[in-house]
Order: C-alpha cells, then structure tokens, then sequence
C-alpha cells in the first residue's frame, strides 16, 4: 500500500518532533518552578521615608534531584515601573559572625509569570544541591509608590498616602510560610487592608503567618497613613565633571527640584507660616542636605537671578554637608531650579592604575540626602588628548561621547555622558572612568600662552629691524635735501670722508646762517632797545 | 590592583607665588628687550641677542600666565 510508508513517515516525524521537544525543554538552564521551594519568606516593608525600600529574607530548598544555581523573584507590572535597584545577598556565618556577600541579580528578559510579571534571577555563589537550603537577602528600592490622597491640601493640612502592595509575596515557587511587616512613620494610619491573620502595633502593620500558598498568589493591600517626610524628587540632575591634570576636578550639578507629595491648592499666608511653624506646612520642607567628599573647595550656589546666600558648609575629614536653603520653602508640587559647583583635589579622585591607564573614581549618584532622581545624567569631560576612553558602572546605564571646549581648547576635549533614570540613594556607588593620557600634553597650553608672547616678541624684533626707525627717517630727509648726498659713497669709503666733509660744510653753513639770523635779530632788539 | 594617586606636577600651594615669580621675570626680560631695543643704533644692534632675550622672555612670561590662570582657579 502507498499509505503505509507515508504514514509512517508521518509518525517518525511526529516521534522526532517529540524528542526533539522534550530534549529542548530539558537542556534549558532555568529549573523549572517546581524543583526550589521557599520555606519560609519574610519581608519587611519600610515606608518611614517617601522611597520605599523592602527587605525580603528567603529561605530556599531545593527539592529537585538537579543542582539549582539561580533562585528567581518575581515582581508586578506596577512595582517593575517603579523598581530603582535591587540588590541581594547571601549570609555566611552564623550569629555574630555574619558576612554578606553581594549577588548578581539580572532581569529575566525571555520569561513572564502570569498577568505580566516580571521575574528577576538571582545567581547564587555555588550551586545548591538537592535537599539543600540556603537563605537569601533581596533589598529592591521603589521610588514614587506611595500616591497621595487627598491629591491636593492646603497650606495647614497633614499629608496621606496610598501604599500598594500585596500581602501575600509574589513568587514562582511555592512558600511554606510567609510574614509581611510594614513599617509606617508614625501611628497616625488611616486605614489598612486587613487580610485575616493581621494586626497593627504603634508603627508596625503585621500581615501573616500565612501557609502554604501557590506560587503567584496575591493578595492585594492598601495602607493609608499619614506621611510628612519631604518628599524632595529632582525631575533632571546634570553633574559635569571636569578632569584638569593641573590639580583640580571641578563639578558642577544643575537641579531641577520638584516637591511630590500632595499639590498645595489655596493661597500661601507667609505670616501664618513663620508665626505657627509647627503646624503649618507640615509637609514642606526648606532645608535640603548635600553631602560632599572632604576636602572640597570653592563651593557656589546660585540659581538664574544669581547668588543665594542661605547655605551652610560644614567639613570634617571624613566629608563635607553643604546645607542649602532653595529662596522659598517648596510646598506641593513647587519647583526650583539651581546650580551647585565645587572643586576638589585631583589627588583624591584620579589614579593610575598598573596598566598604566589614567581612571577617575567616582560617585555616581546625586549628592542631596533621600532624593530620587528622575533623570541623572554624568558628564565626564577628560583633559585635552585623552585616548581610549572607558567605563565601569555596578548597573546598567546609558552611555555615548561628545566633545566638550573649554579653556585652552584647540581640538576639544572627549566627553562621556552616562544616563540613568530613576535614581534612589543606593545608587551612590563608586564607578571609574579610565582613559590614556600622555603627561606631555599637559605642557600644550603653557606652550601655547608662550607662543602668543613669541609672536609679540618676533613681531617686535621685526618691527625694530627691518622697518626704518624716525631717526632713520630724519636723517634720509636730511640727506635727500643736501646736495651732497650720493649713493656711491657707501661702495667706496674713501668717498665717504668727502661726503662728510660736504656735510659738515653744509652744517656749517646752516650755522652761519642761523647765527646770522640771530645776529639780526639782536642788533633790532638793540635796536630797539635803543630807541 | 595597585593604583598611586596622581598629583599635579607642582605642588597647588605653590601657584600663586610661582605666578608671581615668573611674571616679574618675564617682565623684567621683556623690559631688559624694550631697552636694548631702545638703545642700540641700527648697525650695532645683534639679531641673535634680540632673539635671545625675546624667547627667555616670553617663556618666562608663558609659565608665569598660566601659573596666574591656576592660582586665580581657572584650572585649564
């Protein structure tokens, strides 16, 4: 029959298929969700500031016969937008002698759990056998989560908040046991999503123990509560870091400010302000702190109409705090714009790393105390024939050159530019810059000063020499007006005393004549005198 | 990784006098330059001579520019 070969062609095929699909899927590196189990998870949710940072503890077991080197976390689509950073841990030690050890954590980019959520793995050091737990810390930072309601308050009004979140921990593995504790900046809390078992105690909400739940589950909350914090965002942060082998790195920061809590609606009444300051503008806030490396120099703070004098610097050895007061205290949804500038020491921040490349340490990050910023962008303009610029930033940035003139320039300076956007204070981690430079450049611009003073000194020798001084002039008038002047007289010297001595007639003569004219003019004055 | 901090080539104490030093140098040199200058009569006068101050001259007075550049804090 013609079937028959065909149709087993069509069953090979489809056996092939198989295995190859079967095999696919168990060569892929990721476990699947069901070999990790979490035995028991705790988070604790700090909401004392207006950036939230959480602190997850997993305990993981592997209940797989393969080893597991990556345990995974699994976020909502709402939180992604808003995760800053994430950070993780291993404990090592027991007790007192506690170390933690950083891991790496990547974004899963091929996997999604259900409804949109994104995961993130966490490498761990060594592989974890079968059978075997370990525990985990995971520290991640969300900025712009706690939405204020009421949206608009007047000047005297406390602020609210709306936190989100979930009381049971989103997660692609199952969890044995799990408790949530979130901190609130003080008792006032409005209202709170009770999940049966919680509580409330002073500042700390309690969700949990809860047992044994699927993976993904989640229990949405929301917490209401009071919170003053100055909520300080920086909308656009551009720091320029200027590198000059002379001695000095100078820095220069452009801020734009914005307050992100409530909006303040109705009128401000400064003198209700200043006379009741307890009460009134609760959620204001007119100081900002900057903390600067020691050492740093020539501090400015001014904005577009020029100097604002309401600053303060205090240094010590190990830092300096540059306490700004913007022109206004910034209520609701108020903005300032300004420039702080400062220099340091070369020495402190550049260094010559043994392949001999040149590479700046640095810190990334804004200098002001619990701010977020929306949009951060580093400036790094290296000194003038710099070659092979590179970089090495902790986490992922955007980064592209330009060039940048300055003082001195002849060909501009290379400039690296790095963006980052949602900045949380965690950011604020050293990075290097590494570039070659060539010591003898240096010597360009002193070279180049000195040769302007070349050309004014040639220019003068020129103008000396080869240009007829007045003196020279005279005496060619002079001599064109004798008679006894001949160009012969200069091949042959012994012309040259007949020429003097026509000259010296001629003098001569003029003297004659002028003592004549004297004469004259004397005997009429005697003349005169006479009569 | 052993990395040695990188310092400036002179000490950032010393620019301002450093400054002050080479610019009064400079400009005596340059002063020294105007009077030969002024003084010398066409045939006597030495184009090597002349160069030679000149040049001594405006080094001096090239280190002493730059070094007025730095101390004021324009750090080229």
């Amino acid at each position: 029959m013609e079937e028959g070969p065909l149709r087993r062609a069509l069953i090979l095929v489809l056996v092939v298929f198989s295995l190859l699909s079967a095999m696919g899927s168990s060569s892929s590196s990721s476990p699947s969700p069901q070999d990790v189990r979490v035995l028991s998870a705790e988070r604790r949710i700090d909401l004392t500031s207006f950036i939230v940072r959480v602190f997850l503890t997993l305990k993981v077991e592997n209940t797989g016969a393969s080893d597991v080197s990556e345990i995974l976390i699994a976020f909502s689509p709402n939180e992604v937008q808003h995760l800053s950073i994430v950070k993780a841990s291993a404990v090592a030690g027991k007790r007192k002698k506690k170390a933690y050890l950083s891991l790496d954590v990547n974004p899963v980019e091929l996997a999604k759990g259900p409804n949109g959520a994104q995961l993130f793995s966490i490498a761990l050091l060594s592989p974890l056998k079968s059978s075997e737990t370990t525990v985990v810390e995971v520290l991640y930072v969300l900025t712009h989560s706690q939405e204020p309601f009421p949206a608009e308050i007047s000047q005297s009004e406390s602020q609210y908040v709306y936190y989100r979140d979930s009381a049971l921990l989103l997660s692609p593995y199952h969890i044995g046991e799990q408790r949530t504790f979130i901190k609130t900046p003080n008792t006032k809390v409005e209202s709170y999503t009770s999940v049966n078992p919680s509580s409330r105690v002073g500042t700390e909400i309690k969700y949990g123990p809860y047992h044994d739940r699927a993976p993904y589950s989640y229990s949405p909350i929301v917490v209401h509560f009071e919170n003053n914090h100055p909520f300080a965002v920086v909308e656009e942060l551009m720091r320029e870091v200027e590198i000059s082998h002379w001695g000095n790195v100078q820095i220069t920061e452009h801020y734009k400010l914005v307050h992100a809590g409530a909006r303040h609606k109705g009128v401000f009444s400064r003198v209700e302000y200043q006379a009741r300051p307890s009460i009134s503008g609760p959620s204001s806030f007119k100081h900002l702190l900057a903390r600067l490396p020691p050492r740093v120099h020539s501090v400015y703070y001014r904005d577009e109409i020029g100097n604002i004098s309401s600053s303060h610097l205090r240094s010590d050895s190990l830092k300096s705090e540059l306490e700004l007061e913007p022109r206004y205290p910034l209520f609701g949804g108020w903005k300032a714009t300004f420039v702080i500038g400062y220099g340091l020491p070369l020495q402190d921040f550049l260094f010559e790393s043994s392949d001999g490349q040149h590479y700046l340490n640095l810190t990334f990050g804004c200098p002001l105390l619990e701010t977020v910023v929306d949009r951060l962008t580093i400036k790094v303009v290296l000194p003038e024939g710099s070659k092979d610029p590179s970089v090495s930033v902790p986490f992922p940035v955007k980064q592209h050159y330009e060039t940048t003139y300055s003082y001195l320039d002849v060909v501009g300076r290379k400039t690296l530019v790095l963006i980052k956007e949602n900045v949380a204070p965690e950011h604020n981690v050293p990075f290097e810059v590494y570039y070659k430079f060539n010591s003898f450049f240096m010597l360009a611009e002193p070279l180049m000063l000195q040769a302007w003073r070349k050309i004014c000194v040639f220019g003068e020798v020129f103008a000396f020499n080869f240009t007829k001084s007045q003196e020279q002039k005279k005496r060619d008038k002079t001599a064109r007006n004798s008679h006894c002047s001949s160009d012969a007289s200069f091949d042959f010297p012994e012309l040259q005393s007949n020429r003097l001595g026509c000259l010296a007639e001629e003098a001569n003569e003029k003297e004659i004549k002028k003592l004549h004219l004297d004469g004259v003019r004397d005997s009429s004055w005697r003349r005169g005198e006479r009569s | 990784m052993t990395s040695k901090p990188i310092t400036s080539p002179v000490p950032v104490e010393w620019y301002p006098s450093l400054s002050v030093l080479m610019l009064s140098i400079g400009l005596v040199l340059t002063a020294s330059f105007f009077i030969y200058e002024a003084t010398s009569s066409k045939p006597s006068r030495s184009l090597s001579k002349e160069i030679t101050i000149g040049v001594v001259a405006s080094f001096f007075l090239g280190f002493g520019s730059l070094c007025l550049l730095l101390a004021t804090g324009v750090y080229v």
